[in-house]
């Protein structure tokens, strides 16, 4: 009985592993054949079939079988970089303003732009067909568009603030023969008031002999300023000069893509539906479509 | 024999002495008079300059026959240039002459009547083009060596620095047309090598700065400019500078030759047609106006003078600033 059910259950092993490799040999024939004919869109589908069912077919609740899947997993780097012709290509023309660089065979960095200035963006990721981008500098694009509804720069505040500072600090230095002349007269004043001090001293003249001391301590403590303000308006301009560019690329960021997608709202929506978008512009999926028909 | 002091006692020896002396004045009064008519009068561009060349060269001092001073040899440099144009019906330069010094203005109709003009000599033989006013030409202009050569720094301090103070930019234009023409017309009829400076219109034509380094700082403030205008700075393929584009796809570039050991910098102007020069796009677009002034010093576009002997001195665009009327 035991030996019978054992064999019964040897059976059934050995069924189950002639299923199991009959699966794998089928995945790996598709994913051969799809190479081979550049079918990017069965890839895909091979790589994702939970995904694939759910936003290209509508069919929910389609488990992927990560037994077949994991066969890939030491190429997906290659095939990333197969896909990523297409993809590219593709994005190329969806988001004219993003540029690739592949620092590592299938992983690709974004730049947004070509022009003067530009920032590296994120990753793109191309067997998921999704932007990831980077948070901080979609932060700040986010950021910009919200300041824009104010006629605001992502930097103006700050930028106003340094700006005033350094017009305080010319001030400073404009103002060096007039705090000379008040330093002398100051000077003068002290003289007389300390005449009249000693143990005697009226708490009226104390007072003003303070007053005095202090003025002069405050008068020195701004041509002590004014000594380092040239250098520190020349380091606050380097300043100004780089928030003026940070505002610049966000800028032209904020053109592109106002004029590719008309609104940020848009363009969220674009990459939100960037997978079946992609996919549905692909040709085996055109073909697919037809053949569907056909039947 | 007599000797000649014995053969100039006699009378008629004497008197006919003079008048051979008297003859050879009057040949070369002769030859004056054949001159100025021909350059008043001749339709064939070699002949005119012929003239002018013989004009300018020709020594009018006699001792036997006076003949009044009238003209200044840079006068026939001013006739040159008008009985050019007319040969090309160009009529927006006239010459008059002024009545009591004898001496010929010229003025530009787009400017109106009261700014003149005239061709002074400079140290290197050659004359030069010139607002009464300024003393720094326009162009120089050599007839020996058959050369003119535009002034890039005089052109941005005369029109683009005070000009547009006074005058629109349409206005202005219109004053460098004659001085092409002129130009043109030099290098078409009678072989003069021209150089056209920043108002070449060729894309090809590269304008070097004369620093021998640029600080990227300075294109930073371009690309800062240019968030509060339709235009767009644009990275070079390779790295090797920046790419303002302007409109009707005119697209002034920054940059260096990034097979070019020396890395010099130039700017150059891309348009469709070939018709847009770098001082173009100084005289119409403020931005690029306003962000090459106030930083003239690291922009200056070379100003080679026009000078032909071996020891050449490398004179660039200075940095001064010009002084406002």
């Amino acid at each position: 009985m035991a030996n019978s059910g054992h064999e019964q259950a040897a059976h059934d092993v050995s069924g189950i592993i002639n299923q199991r490799i009959s699966e794998k040999i089928t995945f790996l024939h598709q994913i051969e054949e799809a190479v081979k004919e550049h079918q990017d869109r069965k890839i895909y589908q091979l790589l994702d079939n939970q995904r694939y069912a759910k936003e290209i077919e509508h069919r929910e609740q389609q488990p992927n079988n990560q037994g077949v899947m994991s066969l890939v997993d030491d190429i997906t780097n290659y095939l990333s970089n197969f896909l990523s012709v297409n993809l590219i290509n593709y994005l190329g023309k969806k988001y004219p303003f993003f540029y690739y660089e592949e620092y590592e065979t299938g992983h690709y960095r974004i730049y947004f732009g070509n022009w003067w200035d530009r920032r590296q963006f994120g990753e793109l990721d191309v067997l998921n067909i999704r932007f990831l981008f980077n948070d901080d500098e979609y932060g700040k694009l986010k950021k910009t568009f919200e300041l824009a509804h104010d006629n605001k720069r992502f930097n103006s505040d700050k930028i106003d603030k340094i700006s005033a500072e350094n017009d305080r600090l010319q001030d400073l230095i404009d103002h060096q023969r007039e705090r000379e002349e008040k330093r002398s007269k100051l000077q003068e004043q002290l003289k007389n008031v300390s005449s009249r001090s000693g143990i005697w001293e009226s708490n009226k003249n104390k007072e003003s002999r303070q007053n005095l001391v202090d003025a002069l301590q405050k008068l020195e403590e701004e041509e002590e300023e004014s000594r380092t303000a040239a250098q520190t308006i020349k380091d606050n301009e380097q300043v100004v000069l780089s928030l003026s560019k940070e505002n610049t690329i966000l800028s032209y960021e904020q053109k592109s893509i106002l004029d590719t997608f008309g609104s940020f709202e848009d363009f969220e929506l674009a990459n939100r539906n960037l997978y079946a978008s992609y996919i549905k512009s692909l040709s085996d999926y055109q073909e697919k479509q037809v053949t569907d028909d056909e039947q | 024999m007599m000797n000649n002091n014995q053969m100039l006692n006699r009378p008629s020896e004497q008197v006919s002495a003079l008048a051979h002396s008297f003859e050879h004045g009057l040949e070369i009064g002769q030859h004056y008079v054949e001159l100025l008519t021909k350059l008043a009068k001749t339709e064939d561009a070699h002949e005119l300059l012929e003239a002018v060349n013989d004009l300018v060269n020709l020594d009018l001092e006699d001792a036997f026959v006076k003949f009044p001073q009238h003209y200044q040899t840079t006068d026939y440099y001013l006739l040159l240039m008008v009985r050019l144009l007319e040969m090309h019906s160009n009529s927006e330069l006239n010459v008059t002459e002024d009545p009591t010094s004898h001496l010929f203005y010229a003025t530009i109709s787009s400017l109106g009547e009261k700014v003149l003009f005239h061709f002074v000599k400079d140290q290197d033989g050659n004359v030069g083009f010139t607002d009464v006013n300024d003393n720094e030409p326009l162009f120089s202009l050599n007839i020996e060596h058959q050369m003119l050569r535009f002034n890039n720094k005089n052109l941005i301090n005369y029109f683009i620095v005070k000009g547009l103070k006074k005058y629109s930019d349409l206005d202005l234009r219109s004053t460098i047309k004659p001085l092409l023409l002129f130009a043109q017309a030099l290098h078409d009829d009678l072989d003069f090598v021209i150089d056209r400076g920043i108002l070449g219109t060729s894309n090809q034509q590269h304008y070097d700065l004369s620093q021998p380094e640029l600080s990227l700082t300075v294109i930073d403030r371009l690309f800062v400019s240019t968030a509060e205008t339709d235009y767009m700075l644009f990275n070079l393929p390779k790295n090797n500078g920046a790419e303002l584009r302007l409109d009707r796809d005119v697209n002034l570039d920054l940059s260096f030759d990034p097979d070019d050991y020396s890395q010099q910098w130039f700017f150059s102007v891309n348009d469709p047609d070939n018709q847009i020069s770098f001082f173009d796009l100084l005289l119409h677009y403020q931005l690029i106006r306003d962000w090459y002034l106030s930083n003239r010093e690291e922009l200056a576009v070379k100003s080679d003078p026009l000078i032909f002997a071996d020891d050449q001195i490398d004179e660039n665009e200075s940095t001064d600033e010009v002084e406002d009327d």
